[in-house]
């Protein structure tokens, strides 16, 4: 088990991370560059001094700033660091690399060397040298050298940058039944959120030093806990609605302001009118391009744009009614409209085809 | 804006990366050469000390002025000296360079600007100034005639003007081999288990050595070619650069040059070896 509760002070703000990692479980920072990701992690390596930390591995502690307090050296952590540079020592064959953190006189080494170049698929390179490895080949080289060390922790940091999609999966998967072999607490950190959700049972999102929200990657994403969360996990547009009064029989004529706005995913939209699904919204079509296998539509609905990537492609200037499936809502502070008041608004939602609830611009 | 008005011309078919306008192969022909014998009259307008010395010497004066009696004991002198000058600088001057590099050290600047004065003041003046710092009647002197030492006039003081003159070669060369050490390599060698003086060995010498190997090659040349400040504290016993000047005031040029080929046959193979072992070095991890 890996814990840490820690507050680093950086140039322009504080990073306060409170989290615990089980053996075996991968957990993805997720946010912003320039959050404070990679300082929580060089906080855990031992890199970074904390002002207040209690970091404790495997029952270890490797830092408390409270009494006995303690600092464990980095080369007594016992914690692998693989970064986007995947740091091989340029000065040695492959196979010194891997053999790097074991000692020259470790039987078992070998042994365990030629099992694990197997499974990375780098046996043919144990005598090559770094610099004549691929992208990949380096990333699986490294990773080798930090499983070959028997660290008790792995933190990966933003490891796949700049390595094409397909390679990057690749080695997502392979790291992803390598931890649950090892039954190693490993932590990713990742701006991008397909990444951190390829990898992690647990994602949590982090802001200018501060943990935002954590939970299940699914539920995060679904249920952002504020609207900046919702920002950060790829919500684009947020369409000012107004709840219904208990008391109102008919509510869309019910005057007065918006009072939440429900986020719009563009990923989480359809096409057409489906008020059974979700929020309906109405508007223009101001430009439409290929995204991947989809297209991305840009809609004006009234004045909010909002941006849908469906299967079919709509020519500017037309009218389009689409659906937001089962949108987030936020109050004024920003924060998630509670659970009861939202399936309350749900309830109303489902109404929304006779006009219960209904997007202002709509 | 409507944009009728513009025409687009389908790029003429030519070479593949050609790239802007197409340079006449007899002018980029001219201009290669041009290149080459305007960097050959560089080169051999550097080497014309090298070149005169090697046309004006005779094999008759190189074996009259070799064969004298005692007209090797400068050059065992100078390797002599030379080589505890660069223990003496490999044991002191690394860990400064190495602290230098790192940034280690309080006010960083202050320290550099030090070493850089060294390198500034003309080896005469370092020789002055030795005196007044090692000399007989100061108290630096006076500890080492406790010791049966003396530090003007003796091997010692040899070194001592060597390593003066050499020093700030070396350490600053080293400073920059080191700064070359990429620190997220060693960072990532400590992850691996190792501490501060494993890693120093393993990770952060091999990787600054060919630039350690120039600095030294480059304090080494300094150190035979001493002269400023040996002339005013280690005039005995005789290095090469000292007996290229007695030769040269005694006898002439003629009996003077011999000795200056031999300085140069005895110096240049370090560096010259340490800049191929450095160049493979560097283009064997560029891979």
């Amino acid at each position: 088990m890996l814990e840490v509760d820690a507050e680093v002070d950086r140039r322009d703000f504080t990073v306060r991370a409170a989290l615990s990692v089980a053996p075996g479980e991968r957990l993805a920072l997720f946010g912003p560059s320039g959050a404070g990701k990679t300082t929580v992690l060089e906080t855990i390596a031992g890199l970074v001094h904390p002002r207040r930390a209690r970091i404790v591995l495997a029952e270890r502690v490797l830092t408390s700033t409270d009494e006995p307090v303690t600092a464990v050296p980095p080369w007594q952590r016992r914690v692998g660091l693989l970064r986007q540079d995947p740091g091989l020592f340029p000065h040695l064959s492959v196979r010194a690399n891997l053999l790097y953190g074991r000692q020259e006189t470790d039987a078992d080494a070998a042994a365990e060397l030629e099992e694990l170049s197997d499974v990375l698929g780098i046996e043919g390179l144990l005598r090559a040298m770094p610099a004549g490895l691929s992208g990949g080949q380096a990333h699986r080289v490294a990773l080798g050298r930090l499983l070959l060390s028997h660290c008790d922790a792995l933190l990966l940091d933003e490891p796949y940058t700049g390595l094409d999609a397909s390679l990057r999966r690749t080695l997502t998967d392979l790291v992803v039944s390598l931890v649950g072999q090892r039954e190693v607490p490993a932590i990713l950190v990742a701006h991008e959120l397909a990444e951190a959700q390829a990898f992690a049972d647990r994602l949590v999102v982090l802001d200018r030093g501060e943990v935002l929200q954590q939970g299940r990657p699914d539920e995060v994403v679904l249920s952002p806990a504020t609207r900046r969360v919702a920002e950060l996990v790829g919500y684009t547009a947020f369409v000012p609605v107004r709840s219904a009064r208990e008391d109102s029989r008919e509510p869309t004529a019910a005057p007065g302001p918006a009072d939440l706005v429900a986020a719009v995913h563009p990923d989480r939209v359809i096409g057409g009118r489906q008020p059974d699904r979700g929020l309906v919204l109405a508007g223009v079509v101001a430009s439409c391009r290929p995204a991947g296998a989809l297209w991305e539509i840009a809609v004006m609905a009234g004045e909010v744009g909002v941006t849908a990537r469906l299967p079919e492609a709509t020519p500017a200037g037309q009218e389009v009614q689409i659906t937001v499936t089962d949108p987030p809502h936020f109050g004024p502070d920003g924060t998630a409209v509670p659970g009861t008041m939202r399936s309350s608004l749900t309830a109303a939602g489902s109404e929304a085809a006779s006009g219960r609830w209904t997007g202002v611009r709509r | 804006m409507g944009a009728s008005w513009v025409t687009v011309t389908p790029p003429a078919p030519g070479p593949v990366g050609s790239g802007g306008a197409a340079v006449p192969r007899g002018l980029r022909h001219a201009n290669r050469s041009l290149a080459v014998a305007g960097t050959f009259v560089i080169w051999v307008a550097l080497l014309g000390p090298v070149i005169a010395l090697v046309t004006h010497l005779s094999w008759g004066s190189i074996t009259t002025s070799l064969s004298a009696p005692g007209a090797f004991e400068p050059l065992i002198l100078s390797v002599e000296s030379g080589a505890v000058t660069l223990g003496v600088l490999v044991l002191l001057g690394t860990p400064l360079a190495w602290a230098l590099a790192r940034g280690t050290l309080p006010f960083p600047r202050v320290w550099e600007a030090g070493v850089l004065a060294t390198l500034l003041l003309p080896p005469l003046v370092i020789g002055l100034l030795l005196v007044f710092m090692v000399g007989p009647y100061t108290p630096i002197g006076h500890l080492l005639s406790g010791l049966h030492l003396s530090a003007t006039d003796t091997f010692l003081a040899l070194v001592i003007a060597q390593v003066y003159e050499s020093a700030p070669y070396y350490i600053l060369g080293a400073q920059a081999a080191f700064s070359g050490v990429d620190p997220r390599l060693e960072q990532q060698a400590a992850l691996l288990g190792d501490t501060p003086l494993r890693l120093f060995r393993r990770i952060t010498v091999p990787l600054a050595a060919p630039g350690l190997a120039m600095a030294l090659a480059i304090a080494w040349a300094r150190a035979m070619g001493a002269f400023g400040a040996v002339v005013i504290i280690a005039y005995h016993p005789t290095a090469l650069p000292l007996e290229i000047w007695t030769s040269l005031q005694e006898t002439g040029l003629p009996s003077a040059l011999p000795f200056a080929l031999v300085l140069l046959v005895v110096a240049l193979p370090l560096p010259l070896a340490a800049y191929i072992w450095s160049a493979r070095a560097r283009s064997r991890r560029r891979g």
